[in-house]
């Protein structure tokens, strides 16, 4: 037996073999006894290198399927179901990446409308970079705040600082202050904290959490933001519906007190081409337009939808950042205020991917695995092997 | 969902050397050289036609000692009705008008 045919014996889709048979024990098994009956040894290891190219593509998508594999085996519900099935599943499974993919999808039909609609391509880069930089924060926060649930009520609380700095050193236009100017662009700290804050302080409710969503409203009454003051409410308000507590009366009537505030007071900014108003402009201007603003838009609440039917244990969390962005997309419709990750800004998006940190990685698979398999409960898998799935 | 898709030319070539063997076994080292096919185009094609149903495959043991056995492939019915209407050298670009030939 030629030499090279033991090296068959450890490349990936031999390991494979072993533990996704079903998938692929046609392959690597006929390969490797085919090489071996090839009397000319060159002949044998060109045969079987070229056989490794081809195959490998087939070992590495079943490699990356392995994780999945107690919900894609025989017997399984999806077992009969296309390899998109199973990382639909697995994707539906995951807000948190489930999250990732809508953000990104949400941005391209943002930047689908931008060109369509004439935008600068600057717009459209910042757009791009935006999202670049909200997925690196989540990449790299990702891990700390698994890490750091007990430090979530103080850095709610310095986040509400930021709003409140904002408030009061922030940059002005028509009477309000809701920007700081950074690398020359102006970044609105409301889109980007107020909904990781919300959601956050849904998980995690505490004296000092609920001081940082008060001094948040606070901050969102002195800018003044009425759209953010009114996501505050209605956050709230189904928080309080789903899971009544001190900490959500008291930040209720705080925020509801700060959205009669902005009420007192006209908002007489106005509205700003490719930012705001565009869900209604952007039908006149195309069809495609138009559906890649409403989509886009729709996108945004998938994530919410998809762990509030799979996941019972956290569905405040889920109501709770479903109705921050449904709040935030209501806003853009009614008054002159941003449209979220579809129209022109930074902010949303990195306020979008910063907020997909509060909800959970994992929706209630050990729940869901184990009344379908016994002893497969995966505590922690790593999204890695979903986005390259994706990717 | 399957789809109805074209036929590779290496897929119709492979078939059309299955379809020559007649009813006999072939192997694969034999079917790359005669199809001219690199067999790592081979292995993923074989594999597709005979989830799909259109090859047999079995193990053989080998007529000498100390070798191992080998994976033989042959068309079934309904892959020589496969082979039959899509023989080699026609445009690959044409749809095949065939629920069952999704390759």
């Amino acid at each position: 037996m030629p030499v090279f045919v033991e090296v068959l014996q450890t490349w990936p889709a031999a390991r494979c073999k072993r533990r996704c048979r079903p998938r692929c024990k046609r392959g690597d098994g006929a390969i490797r006894c085919e090489a071996a009956s090839i009397p000319d040894d060159t002949k044998a290891l060109l045969f079987t290198l070229d056989s490794l190219c081809g195959l490998m593509p087939r070992a590495v998508a079943s490699h990356l399927l392995q994780p999945f594999a107690s919900l894609t085996g025989a017997g399984a519900p999806f077992s009969k179901g296309s390899t998109a099935m199973h990382i639909l599943d697995a994707t539906m499974r995951r807000p948190r990446a489930l999250g990732i993919a809508c953000v990104i999808g949400a941005v391209v039909l943002g930047v689908v409308y931008l060109a369509i609609a004439g935008a600068p391509m600057r717009y459209l880069g910042i757009n791009a970079g935006a999202l670049v930089i909200g997925l690196t924060m989540l990449a790299l926060l990702g891990r700390t705040v698994a890490a750091g649930q007990r430090w979530t009520g103080g850095a709610i609380i310095v986040m509400a600082g930021a709003l409140l700095a904002t408030a009061l050193l922030g940059s002005e236009a028509e009477g309000a202050a809701r920007w700081v100017f950074l690398g020359g662009l102006a970044i609105q700290p409301s889109l980007i904290l107020l909904p990781v804050m919300i959601v956050a302080f849904c998980r995690t409710r505490s004296v000092l959490a609920t001081g940082g969503i008060v001094a948040a409203a606070a901050a969102m009454a002195l800018q003044p933001d009425r759209a953010m003051t009114r996501m505050l409410v209605l956050c709230l308000t189904t928080l309080l519906v789903i899971r009544r507590d001190r900490h959500v009366v008291m930040a209720l009537a705080a925020s509801i007190a700060g959205f009669g505030a902005t009420l007192a007071r006209a908002d007489t900014l106005p509205a700003v081409p490719y930012v705001d108003q565009i869900l209604y402009s952007s039908f006149d201007i195309h069809v495609g337009a138009g559906l890649a603003v409403l989509g886009g838009s729709v996108l945004l609440l998938v994530p919410a939808i998809a762990g509030w039917n799979r996941d019972v244990e956290n569905r405040a969390t889920y109501a709770a950042f479903g109705a921050v962005w449904f709040a935030a997309i209501m806003a853009a419709a009614l008054g002159n205020y941003p449209t979220p990750i579809v129209g022109y800004g930074g902010s949303a998006i990195i306020g979008y991917a910063f907020s997909l940190l509060a909800l959970p990685k994992l929706a209630g698979l050990v729940a869901q695995v184990s009344s379908r398999t016994s002893g497969t409960t995966d505590g922690s898998p790593s999204d890695r092997h979903l986005l390259v799935a994706l990717a | 969902m399957s789809r109805t898709r074209a036929l590779s030319p290496h897929a119709r070539i492979v078939l059309a050397v299955l379809l020559d063997a007649g009813g006999r076994w072939s192997h694969g080292y034999e079917l790359a050289r005669l199809a001219d096919v690199k067999s790592g185009t081979l292995y993923p094609l074989l594999i597709r036609l005979e989830t799909q149903g259109y090859l047999e495959a079995e193990w053989q043991q080998p007529a000498e000692g100390g070798r191992p056995p080998r994976h033989a492939y042959r068309l079934t019915a309904s892959g020589v009705q496969l082979a039959r209407a899509n023989p080699p050298g026609q445009t690959s670009t044409r749809v095949v008008p065939r629920r069952e030939a999704t390759i």
